[in-house]
């Protein structure tokens, strides 16, 4: 697959490649006890965050099954970074991903993750030609579940106990939709009519 | 831990049983079967690919690691046919989780025996391999294995659409559930 055009944008915000100078901005959020469980690695201190700023930099496109694609989200009216959202290339033949995001508390609460995450749901089916797209989330995590369900993702699992995390059993929900779905869904016309060219 | 069940189980029409090498005619007459293998990964079996299954098989009565599985024939204790086979997998050891399979012989179906085999097996698994939860996996349009799975008081934890090529075409996919505390309590 080839490297995308970039960056995208939607009403209030920015999607762009990550940058050497987001480290402190990303520092604000990885560094967070709540948010460490849902990365890839661990990012507590500024080695770890640099490392991590470092392999997330590196996400610009996706050669084979198991490469991410990450961007950063900013917020136009003061270009400040807010989080991030990611797809991983799955499974070749069968064209799926898994939908990954992060989001700094301080900006939660004003749709900004709904919005970067429609776009990139939009933008991955589009440019990476993916059959589906999905997002797993834990059950506690009430937040991302009714992000997931409010753009119109299907709830397709809800696992009970099936893993043990930390000493505790372990609830899971899948969300996922296909690309035929997410072209009809009223969410996207919307998406586009108010996109500002 | 080297999970190995008192075997054969007994159920009140069958003997649950480890496989012999002497079985191969008798999964032959199934395993060949188009109908047979609509729903599983495999295609029909040749005999020489049914004769390499059985040996596999016969070693299947314990569990030493992950992703090992003990694998029953299933006999009529009332005429002696080997009518189908169960499975349970060991899928994860750290979180005892399981996953059962099985494949009965159409000539056998609607009378309730891959329901008493599937209830026999679970309980042995439950009680005997400690298993916190074990699931199953179905395509969605294979209605007598998951209406089996409904008997059985298993929860539809998942319903997977469209997310893997299997021999070509879009898979459909349920996963059910039960727990070993609601397996008890049932």
């Amino acid at each position: 697959m080839t490297s995308p055009v970039l960056p995208i944008e939607t009403d209030r915000l920015i999607l762009r490649l990550f940058e050497r100078a987001d480290l402190d901005a990303v520092m604000t959020y990885h560094a967070l006890p709540e948010v460490q469980r849902y990365l890839d690695w661990k990012a507590r201190d500024r080695v770890e965050v640099r490392a991590a700023l470092d392999a997330m930099r590196k996400q610009h496109r996706l050669t084979r099954p198991g490469d991410t694609f990450t961007l950063a989200v900013e917020r136009k009216s003061d270009d400040a970074l807010i989080g991030q959202v990611s797809l991983r290339w799955h499974d070749a033949t069968a064209a799926q991903a898994e939908l990954r995001f992060v989001f700094a508390p301080m900006y939660r609460h004003q749709g900004y993750a709904s919005e970067a995450v429609k776009r990139m749901l939009t933008f991955g089916f589009a440019e990476f030609r993916f059959h589906r797209v999905f997002a797993v989330c834990d059950a506690k995590n009430e937040q991302s579940a009714r992000l997931l369900k409010g753009i119109g993702m299907r709830l397709e699992a809800h696992y009970r106990e099936h893993a043990l995390f930390n000493g505790e059993w372990d609830e899971e929900l899948h969300f996922a939709v296909l690309d035929r779905e997410w072209q009809r869904s009223p969410k996207v016309r919307e998406l586009t009519a108010n996109r500002v060219a | 831990m080297r999970p190995s069940p008192e075997l054969p189980i007994e159920t009140e029409r069958l003997t649950l049983r480890p496989f012999t090498r002497g079985d191969v005619d008798a999964v032959f007459t199934y395993r060949q079967r188009e109908d047979v293998a609509r729903y599983l990964f495999d295609g029909p079996m040749t005999r020489e690919s049914c004769a390499e299954a059985v040996q596999a098989r016969v070693r299947q009565v314990s569990l030493a690691e992950e992703d090992d599985r003990i694998t029953l024939a299933v006999e009529r204790r009332d005429g002696g046919e080997l009518i189908g086979e169960v499975t349970t997998i060991w899928r994860s050891v750290a979180d005892r989780q399981g996953e059962v399979g099985y494949i009965f012989h159409p000539d056998f179906q609607h009378k309730g025996y891959a329901t008493e085999a599937v209830r026999a097996l679970i309980s042995m698994s439950f009680a005997e391999l400690d298993l916190h939860r074990i699931f199953a996996r179905c395509d969605t349009r294979n209605v007598a294995s998951f209406q089996l799975m409904e008997r059985l008081g298993m929860r539809r934890e998942a319903h997977f659409r469209e997310h893997k090529l299997i021999k070509g075409t879009w898979d459909d996919q349920y996963i059910y559930a039960i727990l070993q505390s609601e397996w008890s309590a049932a």
